[in-house]
């Protein structure tokens, strides 16, 4: 079905090499610049080069866009005030360029080491999308990753017009050992791997209306999803926020007391459970659709 | 953390390369980044910068390093690793695959 290599095995330098037309990156603050994080080495942790996300300008399809792509490896992915930095001028450059703005999301949010800073960074960045989405820059979140996208990452993904994901991809804000912590090992239990992934993974998310489009686990699918939305972009309104509510209303009401992930499965229009557990992107989102 | 620096003699670097630098690897647990740039002096030297998390094994790097300098033209070349506690053989991989992306300067 998929060759080559699998897209949430990739690094982040790999992905964007993979994704973007051949030769049209340009990476800005590249390694060279080593613009790296001012508080990781007093703590005895390395630092990196590009503390943690390769952006720069390149071409999809012959369009230029504005693209950013986390490092998993390096922390977790997780955004401290260099890293929170990079991503917040980036949106503001697309905002400002008029140019479309995707993020390669592997993160679980705010980076602990620096958590005033992170946390400061993320909500700059959120500021900065909005502006892209006030000015009808489409703004795209790609989350095919394990790590996923959490915290303040996940929070931010859904600030962005739209969200592509991969059946690896899982997307939430606390994450499953944090919610085992708090609610007890009997209501969530981390180590299961089918529940985390069907209460918090791309095939579920997609079900639910959080993620827009599900995809194979390879470059070219996620390629082919990004080309897609590059023109479109969703307006936030006062109307558009309301319907969201109402929607997220309904779905507590009819799912808020189930411990039953299939019972959402099933809620949202899956018959054959069995089979859609084994079907990948495309092919899950037909029989999901069938069933509807 | 550890941190040192050391010039090894290197033949020349002989290609010219179409990008100025490559990088290799990612900071992740076992792991570690070279960044390889070009425009180092003197040319027949191969300068290295060294960040460590894991003190004490200054020795193992040096012959590391010295071994790659030796073995390849890099003469004139500026080596900087930020590592995470990667194994010796892995140091020597991921300075390959730098020099490797730097000549054929495909990535």
């Amino acid at each position: 079905m998929t060759r080559g290599p699998l897209f949430h095995e990739q690094t982040a330098r790999q992905r964007i090499a993979a994704l973007v037309d051949p030769g049209s990156f340009d990476e800005l603050l590249p390694p060279p610049d080593r613009i790296t994080s001012p508080y990781l080495g007093q703590l005895g942790i390395p630092v990196s080069f590009d503390d943690g996300v390769v952006i720069g300008r390149a071409k999809i399809g012959g369009k230029k866009i504005y693209l950013a792509a986390q490092v998993g490896q390096f922390v977790g992915g997780a955004v401290g005030e260099i890293h929170g930095a990079k991503l917040t001028g980036l949106f503001k450059a697309a905002a400002r360029d008029r140019l479309p703005c995707v993020v390669v999301i592997e993160s679980g949010g705010v980076r602990l080491h620096e958590g005033s800073a992170g946390e400061i960074a993320i909500a700059e960045t959120m500021r900065a999308i909005f502006e892209c989405r006030a000015r009808k820059v489409p703004t795209i979140a790609v989350i095919g990753t394990d790590i996923g996208a959490y915290g303040g990452m996940g929070i931010l993904s859904t600030c962005c017009d739209f969200r592509v994901m991969s059946e690896h991809g899982r997307l939430g804000i606390s994450g499953p050992i944090v919610i085992e912590k708090w609610m007890g090992k009997k209501a969530y239990d981390s180590s299961n791997r089918a529940l985390v992934w069907k209460t918090s993974g791309g095939k579920t998310k997609y079900l639910l209306g959080d993620a827009d489009a599900l995809v194979h686990d390879t470059a070219d699918a996620v390629r082919d999803a990004i080309a897609k939305l590059l023109g479109k972009s969703s307006a936030v309104t006062l109307k558009s926020v309301k319907t969201r509510q109402k929607e997220l209303a309904r779905r507590l009401k009819r799912f808020g007391e189930t411990a039953d992930p299939d019972a959402v499965w099933k809620g949202m229009g899956v018959r054959d459970i069995a089979r859609a557990s084994l079907a990948s992107g495309p092919e899950f989102a037909a029989i999901a659709r069938r069933g509807k | 953390m550890e941190k040192f620096a050391k010039a090894f003699p290197s033949s020349p670097l002989q290609a010219k390369t179409a990008k100025p630098w490559a990088l290799a690897g990612v900071v992740g647990s076992g792991n570690l980044e070279v960044l390889l740039e070009v425009g180092g002096r003197p040319s027949d030297r191969m300068e290295c910068h060294v960040e460590t998390s894991i003190p004490g094994y200054k020795a193992s790097w040096l012959a590391a390093l010295a071994d790659f300098a030796h073995n390849y033209p890099a003469g004139g070349t500026k080596v900087t690793i930020n590592d995470q506690g990667a194994p010796p053989v892995l140091v020597n991989l991921r300075l390959r695959q730098a020099y490797d992306h730097l000549i054929k300067s495909n990535k």
